[in-house]
């Protein structure tokens, strides 16, 4: 199974296809995408673009039939692990493990760093229990990022060199359901107690080599080992920002818009650069080029393309990027009428940036900036939102210019956000009807203002 | 900055009719390796400014014998293509600045990064 940005389960599904030749099976809204596959494709599962975290199927319950109380649903969950299928599972986790080896051997250290999205463990647990109960959909953002990592207490000491064979494991559980009876804390101590007494494991948080899976939703009991140590959720950036999307999310989005050989792609607030970025290594057929107002964005950007030039250096390839920043102020883009294929951002969020207010503002002169510089006819934008009403709002009064073609809803962050597929009309900028209504409206606000300052 | 962002930024000074192409002061330049892609460069030069981007390369010293008008079946040519792949994506300024041709008003460029934003009374 892999875990994907939930709303990107096709695009998943699609690479997957492209890349390993085998259909998979979505699990629609909750960021689960599984499919089969022969060990002698492993490695170029950990090569897909779309895909947060891989784990392989241990088992799987569709209709498991939890007892009525704490107790003897944990107990069952105990027996459980003694009878589960588990050699070849872990038959692949070990073809797994040769498989990194070979990539270059990463430092126990970072797995401990390896939620990135994490914010404190008890923190995301919290909010996994109170999404369920409204809606099904809200289901966090790639499991990895928010489950509950459980220890079993007791185990700690005996350090000394036991003989080398010892593997020291943890079980992470994620638990979605009103249903039940009991937390994913409870279920993963009391399963991994039992996976301890089974096979004699190690118990350890930070440095384990295995990682066991209890993924619990309503009545679907998958178990799983992890194959993906880091996330992959940001392996293009090494100097973050305040709002760094997922390289993964960037992946789902540049696929939506489909750049061809020579498209001219802009992100016109490219904050750190990732979505440009992703592009440029994963579709580098076409040119990117990065823009944003704020200077440590712009410095950022630069950074991680030179960090990326520099790895890419060093492994003897061509380093050079089919990209390119700037800095600018996206409501006068310093850029030629016409002379862009494709435009992809994220817009600001109301919450995390910038404000509600501002966005009312921002969005219809920002989408008539995009406008003018896009291809009439062939271009296209991807724009990420959580501000959907305003968006919304603004496309609306813009149909002479921009027409909605699909739209992809995503968790961010834990914010509901949508990606927008918009079309660029064949209408030349500056005549259609809004546009001159607009056009005009703006210009009899700065007659105002000018008149404002005479007075005083 | 490479030449083909250059290709397509244009200074947006208020009051400028003409503010294209921009004219390059560069005070340092340097040349990468990018890999080329015959089908990417033949695709791309439709969409240039020919003219421009001949007078970025004479302004930068790296013309070498690029011909003021295309050639015909450029897109099987190439040596040419290679050469036209070199001045769009391999050559960039580091340092310097962008001169708008009407207001004469300068945009610098540090890092590679042209900084195009305008002031309050400019805009």
């Amino acid at each position: 199974i892999t875990t994907v940005p939930t709303g990107f389960e096709h695009t998943a599904a699609e690479e997957i296809k492209e890349k390993i030749g085998v259909d998979a099976r979505i699990s629609k809204d909750r960021g689960r995408v599984f499919f089969p596959i022969t060990t002698d494709k492993l490695f170029q599962v950990h090569l897909l673009r779309s895909v947060d975290n891989l784990f392989v199927v241990v088992e799987e319950y569709h209709h498991y039939q939890f007892k009525e109380s704490k107790e003897e649903t944990l107990m069952e969950l105990q027996q459980l692990a003694s009878t589960l299928p588990w050699t070849n599972a872990l038959e692949v986790w070990k073809q797994n493990g040769t498989l990194k080896k070979k990539k270059g051997h990463r430092r126990g250290g970072n797995t401990a760093k390896s939620k990135p999205n994490c914010e404190g463990v008890g923190g995301s647990m919290a909010s996994t229990e109170q999404q369920e109960l409204p809606q099904e959909n809200s289901a966090p953002e790639g499991w990895a990022g928010d489950t509950q990592a459980m220890e079993t207490s007791t185990q700690d000491s005996d350090e000394t060199g036991h003989g080398s064979k010892l593997i020291k494991f943890r079980v992470t559980c994620n638990r979605a359901g009103d249903k039940h009876s009991f937390s994913s804390n409870e279920a993963a101590r009391d399963f991994g107690g039992a996976v301890q007494e089974f096979f004699q494991w190690k118990a350890d948080m930070t440095k384990f080599d295995i990682e066991v899976l209890l993924n619990i939703h309503n009545e679907e009991v998958v178990i799983g080992i992890a194959l993906t140590e880091e996330s992959l959720h940001r392996r293009n950036i090494s100097h973050f920002g305040p709002t760094t999307l997922r390289s993964t999310l960037c992946y789902g989005m540049l696929r939506l818009c489909k750049p061809q050989a020579s498209d001219i792609i802009l992100d016109p607030m490219c904050g750190t650069g990732a979505i440009p970025l992703e592009g440029a290594i994963e579709f580098n057929h076409s040119f990117y080029v990065a823009g944003d107002n704020n200077d440590m964005a712009v410095n950022r950007t630069v950074n991680n393309i030179c960090h990326i030039q520099k790895r890419r250096a060093d492994k003897g390839s061509m380093s050079g990027l089919p990209i390119d920043t700037v800095q600018w102020d996206l409501c006068s883009l310093p850029i030629r009428t016409s002379s862009v294929d494709i435009i992809i951002t994220d817009m600001p969020f109301g919450k995390r940036m910038g404000s509600r207010k501002k966005n009312w503002d921002l969005y219809p002169s920002c989408l008539r900036e995009m406008a003018r510089v896009c291809r009439p006819g062939s271009g296209k934008a991807v724009l990420l939102t959580q501000d959907k009403k305003c968006f919304s709002k603004a496309i609306s009064r813009m149909g002479g210019l921009w027409r909605k073609q699909h739209t992809v809803w995503v968790n961010v962050g834990g914010l509901h956000a949508g990606v927008y597929l918009l079309k660029r009309t064949g209408a030349v900028f500056g005549q259609t009807p809004e546009d001159v209504y607009e056009s005009r409206g703006a210009v009899h606000m700065q007659g105002e203002e000018k008149d404002d300052k005479e007075l005083s | 900055m490479k030449l083909l962002t250059h290709n397509m930024l244009t200074s947006h000074v208020k009051g400028v009719t003409k503010g294209y192409p921009l004219l390059i002061k560069a005070t340092e330049v340097k040349v990468n390796e990018v890999e080329f892609n015959p089908q990417f460069v033949s695709r791309m030069i439709p969409k240039l400014e020919w003219s421009a981007l001949v007078q970025a390369a004479e302004e930068l010293g790296h013309r070498q014998d690029l011909p003021g008008e295309l050639v015909a079946d450029y897109e099987t040519n190439e040596e040419f293509l290679k050469k036209v792949h070199r001045i769009l994506l391999e050559v960039e300024v580091l340092e310097g600045c962008l001169q708008c041709p009407e207001s004469g008003r300068e945009f610098p460029i540090s890092r590679g990064i042209p900084n195009m934003l305008l002031n309050e009374d400019e805009a």
